[in-house]
């Protein structure tokens, strides 16, 4: 019990410290709304394309807003050593780590939220909305094993002389399988395919969060004992 | 002075295994039926692949050793190893274009044993950034072998992955069927060559990355007890 309540304390106080100062979730909303403006006046997306771009766009877009906001919210954690505190009061780093990755799993889920109603206003894309109920599985799994690892790797990251910067090089190419997998049951989705094609690619998201999610508790307390 | 003897007996033992493998490679191997000559570099592409996952296992082993041990000997090991696996992956993919240009008429083609060797590579350069970027040796080491286990174990996931998406887009056909048994034998030839010689690289670059640790320890021993 003590577990669960240490865990949803740290959540709680991420969610009060962004919603008073609004830094990661204002970066990765901004930055997603930013990339889908870019990629339109790069591809031409239009009421022939959109079906079959969405998927790619929409996570690759979740993929670099999501790495600058967990970027974002490990560097105020290192800021003047705050986490530090944290195992001061006695919370195991796994539990530290448990919170931090609910904490960005939430941010992250806003950002796609976000994103996915801008995709539907800016290309009249209506299919996305109705296809919402059916993609809450996968966005929620691939969001899991992105914050499973992005967590683990931000903390890395801004331990380093680098800061931020080495993230992306870091994330990106582990998160290969998730972005795979993402894409090809969205535009499953999207082509209203369902059964055995999209359960493949549901399990391949569920193992690889649930490999990342017990090697990175594995070793989180490696970058935080200094 | 054991293992110095060592080196130089398998160093000896390579003149003859490299010499001995060009021979077979071009001519005791037949020739391959539709892509002619081109196809010897096959050998060579292949003993080049298994040595750099040779060189990113010994990586990935010493890094969980390293964290559980935290002696700087296993983050040298996994470093040394690490940069070797690293040139002979950057190796088979230069081999591979060079291969695929006049059998399929391109230099790349996303393949899945293409694409996970890519990604293999980008990750390792993300292992050699990491290094780069923080100068505390602990530190460095620490966050190193995370970032060498996370990525090995990423390996069969990301080969997976391509293999089901390359599954659902169209491909480059492929000719698949079963090998000559002379060109096994001359593959299995090339392939403990490579490895050897993958292995004494290893070696000699550990050696060499060991003995900087242990002299960079004792200038900073007196630096300490000089004030």
């Amino acid at each position: 019990m003590k577990f669960v309540g240490n865990t949803l304390s740290i959540v709680k106080k991420d969610i009060l410290l962004e919603f008073r100062a609004k830094e990661a979730l204002s970066i990765m909303v901004f930055l997603s709304l930013l990339l889908i403006v870019v990629f339109n006046l790069a591809v031409d997306i239009d009421k022939d394309n959109v079906s079959s771009l969405a998927p790619g766009i929409l996570w690759v877009v979740f993929a670099f807003s999501g790495v600058l906001g967990m970027g974002k919210t490990s560097l105020s954690e290192r800021e003047d050593g705050a986490y530090l505190n944290v195992f001061f009061s006695a919370v195991s780093m796994e539990v530290f780590y448990i919170a931090k990755v609910i904490s960005n799993l939430i941010f992250l889920l806003f950002m796609e939220l976000f994103t996915i109603v801008s995709f539907v206003v800016l290309f009249n894309y209506d299919a996305l909305i109705k296809g919402l109920p059916a993609l809450t599985l996968p966005l929620l799994l691939g969001s899991i094993g992105f914050s499973a690892v992005g967590t683990l790797f931000s903390f890395l990251s801004t331990g380093s002389r680098f800061g931020e910067i080495i993230l992306p090089f870091l994330f990106l190419p582990v998160v290969v399988p998730v972005l795979i997998a993402g894409v090809s049951a969205t535009d499953l989705i999207l082509n209203n395919t369902t059964g055995g094609a999209l359960l493949k690619w549901l399990k391949m998201l569920a193992v690889f969060d649930l490999l990342y999610l017990t090697v990175s508790l594995m070793l989180f307390k490696h970058i935080v004992e200094e | 002075m054991k293992s110095f003897r060592l080196t130089k007996m398998l160093l000896l033992t390579l003149t003859v295994l490299f010499p001995l493998c060009f021979y077979l490679i071009f001519q005791v191997a037949p020739t391959e039926r539709i892509m002619g000559d081109v196809q010897r570099i096959f050998y060579l592409h292949i003993a080049l692949a298994i040595s750099a996952y040779l060189g990113f296992g010994v990586l990935f082993v010493s890094s969980i050793i390293y964290l559980i041990k935290k002696n700087p000997y296993w983050d040298c090991l996994a470093s040394s190893a690490g940069e070797v696996g690293l040139l002979f992956a950057t190796l088979v993919l230069i081999t591979g274009s060079f291969w695929a240009r006049p059998v399929w008429n391109v230099w790349w083609t996303w393949d899945p044993r293409l694409v996970s060797m890519l990604i293999l590579w980008f990750i390792y350069v993300g292992y050699f950034m990491v290094r780069k970027a923080v100068s505390e040796k602990s530190r460095r080491a620490r966050y190193s072998a995370i970032v060498g286990i996370i990525g090995f174990l990423d390996v069969p996931v990301v080969r997976l992955a391509t293999k089901w998406w390359r599954s659902i887009h169209p491909r480059l056909d492929r000719q698949e069927g079963g090998l000559d048994p002379l060109m096994v034998k001359v593959m299995l030839v090339t392939l403990f060559t490579f490895i050897v010689f993958a292995s004494i690289v290893i070696f000699i670059r550990f050696r060499i990355s060991w003995a900087e640790e242990r002299v960079n320890t004792i200038f900073n021993e007196m630096e300490v007890s000089h004030g």
